[in-house]
């Protein structure tokens, strides 16, 4: 019994939607081969059955004090009825639950790809206790923790390896296709798959405080937050409907023609026009998802799509971000002495600049382990006594009496000291190059000059040329000197780059683009250009997956290190914020065809009620259409 | 003391389909506030402790959809 019940209750709809659409064919057959009153009875029948959902759906909007669709299409086939069309009120009532049934499944289609996404996280995980590798739910995996991965399984936490090497897919958290190499101290997502071998993996979210879950959160959220087109559209749909009512109502009065009146009804709900934008909206950012692009909302999306400027922060964007000393030259002093004073002064700073001078330092050093390895060395090196940073230019020590400073040329003209013109002119050709000249003088003399090389991607350019084929201006913003920013800029293709900015100065380059009436998106790595990011139109973040605030930040995130993702989400932005614009058109073009029809008589009620259901399935099927984008 | 119940519809077939349920849970006793999302099917109820939940799921069946449990 219960079952039978369960099974009317979800079949209910596709049931009634087919007794009512055969008895709505038989009443029409019977009708034209003379058995018209025959015919007559299987129409009404049609309509009780199709309209009885409706009808009950009706009522109980009216309790809630809003005159809805239902509302509208019970009137018309309850007048339809009243003055003797059958055939109309079978019509419109059949036509309309098939329209909302087919709506119905297609937005159950849409909705269910992100569910897609949640099972590919494992509900149970092996977990290392007590010597013994118990299975538990995957939630109650403590953080700490070891997991056991087993080539072929999912990885159940997000953790860090701790034993064993493996390639890992990871494309359902970054969308990059190819498997990544994972090794110890490398981070892994719940959710990514693990191809080849057995991982220990030491937990360190897990539940609902996992990457994944966190990237499903906010594509939800990305996707019911509603876009001003959508925000426009139901201000409109909730004045036109009473609009309609009462140009019905009037109409009437005014030519006492039922059929005009009751088919203004059926046409009265904005159907079409309503449904589109969100429809767009949740597809694109579905597809952004499984691309492993983060957007954070329709608005944005709408305002991406009119991006007509990309600027890019250099360090980590354009290039690798991991800079290695590629030489170091010593004036008046043997090269490994400079990088040794270097390296003093640098040991506590936590710039990017500072790691790859100590990075070098340790590799060239004897018995000093490299990097992430035992400080046991020989010869240690030793704590300066004091330290300083000056940010964007260097730092300033203070070791055995003397003053070290290491930084740029701006910082040795802040600190008085004179570089001879060999070292300059030695700086000078490095930075041409491309590298990144750093100074390193002691008390007041420049006994060194340390050269930093940060790869260009091997993407930048492409990248580059892509966005300018498609319309889209590219800026280069850097904190680096001149020179080196011209050879990257060259390097990529970049013809207006601005170098030398302090991080504020990279704020008031975006507003002054802002100023000009262009829509700016700034590319950075979320956490040092978070505040260009929040200064731009669009900020979007790369390599999001590590960073939490990056995904919470950034109007769009980048979970994977590629710069390839950008203009694909800029071609997906301004192809969405098209077909938002074919969408309107669609509805409203179809609402005026049919008021112009009834108008003029050729729109009935069941005919009127066809156009408006293929309007709304067109408009659908043209919003998922962004759900194939590539 | 309000706890927060979570559905899933997945068969919402037009925007205005899904405020009309939200105003029909608002109506419920018991709930305090509703969030209904056409786009997602995430409905979420903010209610008393001691409202009925058969009661919430049955609002929304009477406007013609079929509510899914979420958990968490």
């Amino acid at each position: 019994m219960t079952n039978a019940r369960r099974w009317l209750r979800s079949h209910g709809k596709v049931l009634a939607t087919a007794v009512s659409g055969t008895l709505f064919a038989v009443g029409w057959s019977l009708g034209y081969v003379g058995y018209g009153v025959v015919g007559d009875v299987a129409l009404l029948v049609a309509a009780l059955v199709g309209g009885y959902g409706v009808a009950k759906k009706a009522y109980h909007t009216l309790r809630t004090g809003t005159v809805g669709i239902n509302t509208l299409v019970t009137l018309a086939a309850v007048g339809a009825i009243a003055i003797g069309e059958y055939w109309e009120a079978a019509g419109v009532v059949f036509l309309f639950s098939l329209g909302g049934y087919l709506e119905g499944r297609t937005m159950r289609r849409t909705r269910a790809a992100l569910q897609e996404l949640l099972e590919k996280s494992p509900d149970t995980a092996v977990v290392r206790r007590d010597g013994e590798e118990v299975e538990v739910p995957a939630h109650e995996v403590e953080e700490g923790e070891v997991v056991v991965v087993r080539p072929g399984d999912s990885v159940p936490v997000d953790g860090v390896v701790t034993r064993g090497e493996s390639a890992v897919d990871q494309s359902s958290v970054t969308g990059e296709s190819a498997p990544v190499r994972k090794t110890e101290k490398d981070e892994v997502y719940a959710g990514t798959v693990n191809q080849e071998g057995a991982l220990d993996v030491r937990a360190t979210g897990t539940g609902s405080d996992t990457t994944l879950q966190r990237i499903i959160r906010r594509v939800e959220e990305a996707q019911e937050a509603k876009s001003p087109t959508e925000t426009l559209v139901e201000k409109f749909a909730k004045y036109y409907t009473p609009a309609v009512v009462l140009l019905a109502v009037g109409t009437y009065a005014v030519t006492r023609n039922a059929m005009v009146s009751l088919t203004l009804l059926v046409i009265g709900c904005p159907g079409a026009l309503v449904i589109g934008p969100p429809v767009s909206i949740v597809s694109a950012v579905g597809n952004a998802a499984r691309n492993g692009v983060l957007m954070k909302g329709g608005e944005h999306l709408e305002r991406a799509g009119k991006i007509g400027v990309v600027a890019f922060d250099k360090t980590g964007t354009l290039t690798k971000g991991e800079t290695t000393v590629s030489e170091v030259r010593g004036f008046g002093v043997d090269d490994d002495d400079a990088l040794r004073y270097a390296a003093v002064a640098e040991r506590r700073s936590e710039h990017h600049l500072a790691d790859a001078v100590l990075d070098e330092f340790r590799s060239r050093s004897d018995g000093y382990a490299t990097d992430g390895g035992v400080e046991a060395s020989v010869r240690p090196l030793p704590e300066p006594e004091t330290f300083e940073v000056e940010a964007g230019k260097g730092v300033a020590a203070k070791y055995d009496r003397e003053r070290i400073v290491v930084g740029n040329s701006v910082l040795l003209d802040e600190e008085g000291i004179e570089a001879s013109e060999e070292v300059t002119e030695y700086a000078e050709g490095r930075e041409k190059g491309g590298e990144t000249a750093v100074y390193v003088a002691v008390d007041g003399t420049v006994v060194g000059v340390i050269s930093l090389r940060d790869e260009v991607r091997d993407a930048a350019a492409e990248v580059v040329s892509d966005l300018n084929a498609a319309g889209v201006r590219t800026v280069m913003l850097t904190g680096d000197n001149e020179r080196t920013a011209r050879a990257v800029a060259e390097e990529v293709g970049i013809d207006d780059y601005r170098a030398e900015l302090l991080p504020e100065e990279k704020q008031d380059a975006i507003e002054e683009m802002r100023n000009e009436g262009e829509v700016v998106a700034m590319v950075g790595d979320g956490i040092n250009d978070a505040p260009s990011l929040a200064a731009a139109d669009v900020g979007i973040a790369m390599g999001a997956a590590g960073t939490d605030t990056a995904i919470e930040v950034a109007d769009m995130a980048l979970m994977a290190d590629d710069l390839r993702r950008i203009p694909y989400a800029v071609g997906l932005s301004k192809v969405t914020r098209l077909n938002i614009g074919e969408n309107v058109a669609i509805a409203v073009a179809t609402v005026l065809v049919l008021l112009a029809g009834v108008f003029t008589g050729y729109v009935t009620m069941a005919t009127g009620m066809f156009a408006h259901i293929v309007s709304v399935l067109v408009v659908i099927v043209n919003g998922m259409r962004l759900t194939w984008y590539r | 003391m309000t706890e927060t119940t979570q559905y899933r519809v997945l068969d919402f077939d037009c925007p205005t389909c899904a405020s009309n349920v939200e105003r029909a849970l608002e109506k419920t006793e018991g709930v305090e506030s509703v969030e209904v999302h056409f786009t997602t099917g995430r409905i979420e109820v903010e209610h008393d402790e001691d409202a009925d939940t058969d009661e919430l799921k049955g609002a929304i069946e009477n406007q013609g959809y079929t509510p899914e449990a979420i958990r968490g």
